[in-house]
């Protein structure tokens, strides 16, 4: 069993639930435990940095400095919340100065970080340290004949100097997985492409307009269903897309799961366990497809 | 070993519309994808036509599409590139009409440029200043801009003036591919280098203040694409998140953006999470809230609603501290 210090972020826990639950349950089957970090704050939302770079340091210092208190590595399902840790643990690594002033604020409340701490995202948690032929062995279900376009986002790859996990011109981790469970990895240009959640609430039209481009191509190359390894690009590609489809003038009809999701289904998870009825865009269809599948 | 190059072909006097055109080509050590355009062009079609000229990713006038991704030609060696794709796919940059083949028209990237006031505003009042002197020995002229320690910690070495208008940033820019008239990251890395110099007499901050508007520096995406692409290792991302770090601290607050961050750091301050539904409010008021009303209702019909009160974080007063200790207790 390989123990994490779980860091789901605020989405994920606020309107995202399902994104949670989906974890938990897929963890469960798969022998990864999570503990639990009810002090860790939000990571700053991407934006931090705008308020005070000094806030987004001494925040996620904290966080990190939580996780290596309890001699753990971290593990989120946010690629957002993935590069902001990862970003400052590499800078607390990496500058002396910014680690001294941030232990300055860590002493005051009885932590310390010594940068021991990896940042890990669940997709490549379960590539490195379970193992896709484990996660085969476990699966109930295939979800052979099923066309899944992945949708990277931007923050689980970009910037390389601060997230390392993929190859950040040509990634295949997500592809690997997908093909693991006996999916049809659905190739396309915009899957590595931006969401433009990060823009939802400032400039609705840019947002929606990104998000809308990108699904729109993967229906259009026959993808019966997108994932999505981040819980911000999930709102902005489901709970969005009715205005997306307005917004480019496109019919737009795509299910799209949180990546924990795709696996739960494959390990036996049914639609209730999922959260499935939170979505806007229905998995009816694609549930009655998997069903067929038992291995 | 040969090796086969598929371009972008398209001469809007003739065609239709563009198609690709695919060349084989002779491999040699060292080759870069601009030796293997120049040989196409030399040896086998004299029609292709791309920009080119330094060959030392100095010029930026080579940048294009290698196999999806902006880079300049001449930096881009052949065997990489075929290790991993198996082939040399070129088009043109993205985000830009295109003229000819893989040339673009660059005006509208200029334009914005030209939109930043890439140049020393006003004049400084010291009389001192403005007297010619002869350096004695030995005597060296500061250039004010690389001597401020936070410039330079921007990308280690390498920062915004060192930007040579390639435009591989704007071709990869999330936030133009969204609004063609986002000004994109190098007019507003080259903002930011504007704003940071002490030469420039900006009395009423009117760089923050212009670029707070819409199109501006808000618009950015934050995609992280112009600091990974840059072929000259700038970022302008973290130029831009410092333009809206220098807002805030200057009160230039009437953008939704700058409402959106602010909001999110007063959420964290009051309870260690992001309150979903505060900041949806708080970024884009009453309009904000009437625009995204179907959004939440529709997601609230579904049973996708955040809790109308967060649980704060456990020690969230350690989180109050950190607030305290920065002295950002009056920016909320």
């Amino acid at each position: 069993m390989i123990t994490y210090a779980y860091y789901p972020g605020c989405v994920a826990q606020e309107s995202g639930k399902e994104l949670d639950n989906a974890t938990k349950f897929i963890a469960g089957k798969l022998g990864i435990n999570l503990i639990p970090m009810p002090e860790a704050s939000c990571c700053g939302g991407g934006v931090i940095d705008g308020f005070d770079k000094n806030l987004k340091l001494f925040i996620n210092g904290r966080t990190l400095a939580l996780a290596e208190k309890e001699g753990l590595d971290i593990m989120t399902i946010c690629n957002t919340c993935t590069l902001t840790l990862s970003e400052v643990n590499e800078e607390l690594i990496n500058n002396p100065e910014s680690l001294e002033k941030t232990n300055e604020y860590l002493a005051k409340i009885g932590l310390r970080y010594t940068g021991k701490v990896k940042v890990k995202h669940i997709l490549y948690a379960v590539r490195d340290d379970i193992g896709f032929d484990k996660l085969k062995e476990k699966a109930v279900k295939s979800l052979k004949g099923i066309k899944i376009a992945p949708f990277y986002g931007c923050h689980i790859l970009r910037p390389s100097s601060a997230v390392k996990f993929d190859d950040v011109e040509n990634p295949q981790g997500f592809e690997e997985l997908i093909k693991a469970l006996g999916g049809e990895p659905v190739s396309y240009a915009r899957r590595t492409k931006c969401c433009g959640f990060q823009t939802i609430l400032v400039n609705e039209s840019t947002s929606t307009s990104l998000a809308g481009n990108a699904i729109y191509e993967a229906q259009e190359k026959n993808a019966d269903v997108m994932v999505t390894p981040c819980p911000l690009c999930h709102l902005s590609l489901d709970t969005y897309q009715t205005v997306a489809a307005k917004n480019i003038n496109k019919k737009l009809s795509l299910p799209i799961l949180h990546l924990p999701q795709l696996i739960g289904i494959a390990l036996g998870a049914d639609y209730a366990e999922m959260g499935f009825s939170r979505h806007n865009v229905s998995l009816r269809g694609l549930m009655a497809k998997v069903r067929q599948n038992d291995i | 070993m040969e090796f086969k190059v598929r371009a972008y072909r398209f001469n809007p006097e003739t065609d239709e519309k563009p198609y690709y055109k695919e060349y084989t080509v002779e491999d040699y050590p060292g080759m870069t994808v601009l030796n293997a355009l120049i040989k196409i062009k030399s040896e086998l079609d004299g029609t292709l036509s791309f920009r080119r000229s330094c060959r030392s990713a100095i010029c930026g006038s080579c940048a294009m599409k290698i196999n999806g991704i902006t880079k300049l030609a001449c930096k881009t060696q052949v065997s990489l590139e075929i290790d991993k794709f198996g082939i040399i796919n070129v088009e043109p940059l993205a985000n830009m009409p295109v003229i000819r083949d893989l040339i673009v028209d660059q005006e509208v990237f200029f334009d914005k440029i030209k939109a930043i006031k890439p140049y020393l505003l006003g004049q400084r009042e010291d009389a001192a200043h403005n007297i010619f002197k002869t350096l004695k020995e030995g005597e060296k002229i500061s250039q004010p801009v690389y001597d401020k320690s936070e410039f330079k910690n921007l990308t280690g070495n390498e920062d915004t003036p060192n930007c040579i208008l390639c435009e591989c940033c704007y071709s990869e820019c999330g936030g133009v591919v969204g609004n063609k008239d986002y000004l994109g990251p190098a007019a507003l890395a080259k903002l930011y280098r504007y704003v940071e110099d002490p030469r420039d007499i900006d009395k009423n901050g009117s760089r923050l203040v212009n670029g707070s508007m819409p199109n501006g520096f808000w618009d950015c995406v934050h995609c992280q694409s112009c600091e990974q692409f840059c072929p000259k290792g700038i970022s302008p991302v973290k130029s831009i998140v410092k333009l809206h770090e220098k807002s805030i601290k200057n009160s230039i607050t009437f953008s939704s953006g700058s409402k959106h961050v602010v909001s999110i750091a007063r959420s964290i301050g009051e309870t260690g999470r992001l309150d979903e539904i505060k900041v949806a409010f708080e970024s884009g008021g009453v309009t904000g809230l009437l625009n995204d009303l179907p959004v939440a209702f529709g997601a609230g019909l579904k049973g996708k609603i955040p809790p109308l009160r967060l649980k704060l974080i456990k020690d969230m007063e350690d989180i109050r501290l950190a607030y305290k200790e920065l002295d950002l207790e009056d920016k909320l």
